[in-house]
């Protein structure tokens, strides 16, 4: 799964402590999403896209495996 | 109420580990070696936790630091972190727990089996209220 989060967040010109402040949760979490390294639950994502007055599908991006 | 409590729990297991060690040293030779080494046990663990307990809540703190500290004991991916490190850490020290029980059992036996038991038991309960506070705080 891959985000949009670093993407939208510079666009708006918003720090990671802004988003982190936004969403209740801690800056490392921020930066871990961005880099992939750690995948949001469903009610960080809802958050998340919630902040941006987006949808969840339009940051997290869901990539089906090809078998 | 709850942050009542909250707050008296580390003075109450303080107090309780000092009556757990004196009653050790008071009963003496009155009760079985075995009881009074699992109460001298409980009495040190309920200490350990108690004085950890009493210095954390004199540590002051600014709001700002107050509310980054609450928020990083409840981030979702903070706690998925401890709640992994703590179920392997949990896992490898039952093993070799459960090794030293048997190499005890079969050649020491007697005082020392019992305290490995009451290590094993402490163990198990530690992580089993650990879990129930993690799965609360998600």
């Amino acid at each position: 799964m891959t985000n949009r989060i670093a993407e939208l967040r510079k666009a708006r010109k918003i720090s990671q402590a802004e988003l982190a402040d936004g969403v209740d949760v801690t800056r490392q979490t921020i930066i871990s999403l961005e880099s992939g390294r750690y995948n949001a639950s469903l009610l960080l994502a809802h958050k998340i896209a919630k902040y941006f007055g987006l949808t969840i599908e339009e940051v997290f991006l869901f990539e089906e495996e090809i078998p | 109420m709850k942050d009542c409590l909250k707050k008296a729990a580390p003075y109450v297991m303080f107090a309780a580990a000092w009556v757990l060690i004196l009653a050790t040293f008071l009963l003496g030779e009155r009760i079985k070696e075995q009881l009074s080494l699992v109460l001298f046990t409980l009495g040190g663990v309920l200490l350990g936790f108690g004085a950890v307990g009493i210095a954390l809540s004199r540590i002051r703190m600014s709001p700002e630091q107050q509310k980054e500290y609450e928020r990083s004991e409840h981030d979702e991916r903070n706690v998925a972190i401890r709640e992994k490190a703590a179920m392997s850490s949990w896992y490898w020290t039952l093993y070799m727990l459960w090794a030293v029980f048997m190499v005890i059992q079969i050649f020491v036996g007697g005082l020392w089996g019992v305290a490995v038991s009451v290590v094993i038991v402490l163990h198990c309960t530690f992580y089993m209220i650990n879990i129930h506070r993690w799965n609360k705080k998600m």
